[in-house]
Parts: structure tokens; sequence; C-alpha cells
């Protein structure tokens, strides 16, 4: 019930944007902001290039005002957007690196950035070398199955959300998600 | 039950199951099998122990201006002429450049070739045409000739001597 009046009012939100409030348009900026700029974190690995991306994902819905229609769910709409702006700043960083090594990528990485409340020395590097060798995987898998592995798990969307944010459909996302989990067994199974 | 890596909807129940969200029936289904699996136990193991993993990777907290700088993108785009705006949506859509610059420069070409030989080609058809002209003419002509030639004289192709 919690999740269709969700909808609802987002979609309503969505529907007084395009009406000229931008009152509605700072409340969906205010529920959605974490949620857009943490999945483009997890796509990206940095935070100032998420936040640039996640302010692009803003400023085209802001865009669309005029033409929304409420047909989806308004977080399978915004995520297929972020999914769409997400996954084509990684092609582009392809074609701008072309054979960099994966390991000046993990290098760039903000694995610096993310706070530790451990209280020793020792803990924190044990703690920080595991949540780099955990990145470091969701890292390398190809960009699709990375973005449909973090929607899946931070995000809470359910399947029909994820294969629509992906325009794929829903037996194409369960084998890219068996794939790219079973990946993820393989390359972390020693940290168990 | 079947196995989690035998069944097709293994997958997703797998993923729910560790999850948390699979419905209370279907969880103890599982964990029964898993009981006397020990491949499912496995698997089962495995992909907790991934998801837990997953849990500890945080994100950072969001800048304090994101929102100033949201609105000032959005002001400073409102205040731009709208061939302006139009031509920054272009460049920031994600459009490949590669393909359009070929199809522009094969265009090109095209256009190019048109010019030159174009007047060639226009003279080659006037001479079609023209030969078109001729064979018509002389079907015309043939056909004239068969009608004032008598009928006698078509089947008089019998040599005179045989008659």
């Amino acid at each position: 019930m919690e999740g269709v009046a969700a909808l609802e009012r987002d979609a309503q939100l969505m529907l007084r944007v395009r009406e000229g409030d931008e009152g509605s348009f700072a409340l969906l900026l205010n529920q959605h902001r974490r949620p857009v700029v943490h999945f483009l974190f997890r796509m990206v690995q940095n935070q100032a290039i998420s936040e640039e991306l996640a302010q692009e994902v803003f400023l085209r819905v802001y865009r669309s005002r005029a033409s929304y229609e409420p047909t989806a769910k308004f977080t399978t709409w915004l995520f297929r957007i972020a999914t769409h702006v997400g996954l084509n700043w990684i092609r582009d960083r392809k074609h701008e690196r072309g054979h960099e090594s994966l390991e000046e990528e993990v290098i760039e990485g903000v694995g610096r950035q993310i706070p530790d409340r451990r209280p020793t020395v020792e803990h924190r590097m044990v703690s920080e070398a595991r949540l780099d060798e955990v990145r470091r995987a969701v890292d390398a898998l190809p960009a699709k199955q990375r973005a449909a592995v973090v929607m899946h798990k931070y995000h809470e969307l359910d399947y029909d959300q994820i294969a629509a944010a992906l325009g794929i459909s829903g037996s194409a996302l369960k084998s890219l998600l068996f794939r790219a989990y079973e990946t993820l067994r393989a390359r972390l199974s020693h940290m168990a | 039950m079947t196995c989690l890596n035998k069944n097709k909807r293994g997958t997703e129940t797998l993923l729910d199951y560790c999850a948390g969200t699979l419905e209370r029936e279907r969880a103890e289904a599982i964990e029964n099998h898993a009981r006397e699996c020990a491949a499912c136990r496995a698997l089962i193991t495995a992909q907790k122990n991934l998801w837990n993993a997953l849990e500890e990777v945080d994100a950072p907290e969001i800048s304090a201006d994101f929102d100033a700088r949201l609105y000032a993108r959005i002001a400073q785009e409102e205040a731009q002429p709208t061939w302006r705006v139009w031509w920054s949506r272009i460049s920031l859509s994600g459009i490949t450049w590669k393909p359009v610059l070929t199809a522009v420069a094969a265009a090109a070409i095209l256009a190019v070739g048109l010019t030159v030989y174009a007047p060639k080609l226009q003279d080659s058809l006037r001479q079609i045409r023209s030969d078109s002209v001729d064979v018509e003419q002389l079907e015309v002509t043939l056909q004239d000739l068969e009608m004032l030639t008598p009928p006698s004289a078509s089947v008089g192709k019998t040599p005179a001597g045989k008659m």
C-alpha cells in the first residue's frame, strides 16, 4: 500500500511540476537525490562524477516536465534516466581511456572517501582492503550487469522496474543477474 | 523441491531468499531442501556471504551544495537562448558522432559525384532515348512494308519453279 501511495505522490508531484510548481520539484529532489547519487556512485565509483551525473539526471527530469505522462512508476522512469546517463558515461570513458588497465581504475576510485568507524588502525586497514575488494569486484562487472546488481541490491527495485530501467526483458534481466552474482560469488568466495 | 541451480526460476528464488523477500512457505521449503542438499546449501551460503559483503559497501554523503548547483544549472539553462539549450542537449545526449560524421561524408561524396557526373549521365540518357526512337521508327517502317506487301507475295516464298 505504501508503494502505491508513494507512486501516486511522486506522479502527482511531477504533474504539479509540469504545471509550473517549483516546490514540487524540490520535494521530488529531496526524496530521490540520495538514491540517484548513490546509484551513480556505485556505477562510476567516484563521488564528484556521480554528483555531476545525478545533476544531469535531475536536469533531464526538469526539462521533461512539459511532456511528462505518468505511464510508469516515477522511480522506474527516474532510474531509467539515471541508468542511461551512467551507462553513457561508462561507455564514453571506455572510449577515452582505451586500453588502460583495471588497476588504474581502482586506484582512481574513492576507497578512502568512505568513513570507517572502526577503532584501530589494523581493523581499519583490514576493513578498507575488504571493502576495496568488493568495490573492485563490482566495478569489474560489465556495465549493464553492474547496473542490475546495484538496482537489485541497494535500491530494492523489483524485477520489472529494473528490466524497464535497463530496457531489457524480464528473462534477460534474470540471466544478467544470474551471471553477475555468479561472477561476484566466484571473485569474493575467499572472503567468507 | 528441485535444486536452485537446476530450476529455471532458481536464480530468482535464490536471490529473493537471500534478500529476505521470499514468502515464508517458500523460504521454509528452501531451508528444508538445503538441509539435505549440499550443493544448494553451499550456493545459499555463498550468496548470503556476497549479500552481506555488498551490504558493507557504503556510499559517501552528498555534497551540501548539491541542490544549489543544480538550481544554478537550471537557472543558467533557462536564461540561455533556445537554440543554445537544444545544442547543449544534443551534445550531452550521448549521441555518438562517428556514424553521423560518416553519413555526412558519404552524402557529400554523393553530392559531388552527382554534380560532376550528372551532365554526362544526362547525355547518355538522351542518347539512349534517341536510340529507342530509332528502333521505334524501324518497327513502324517494317510494319508499313509488311502492310504494303501483297498477301500473295508473302505466300509466294515458295520457289517460282515449283508453282
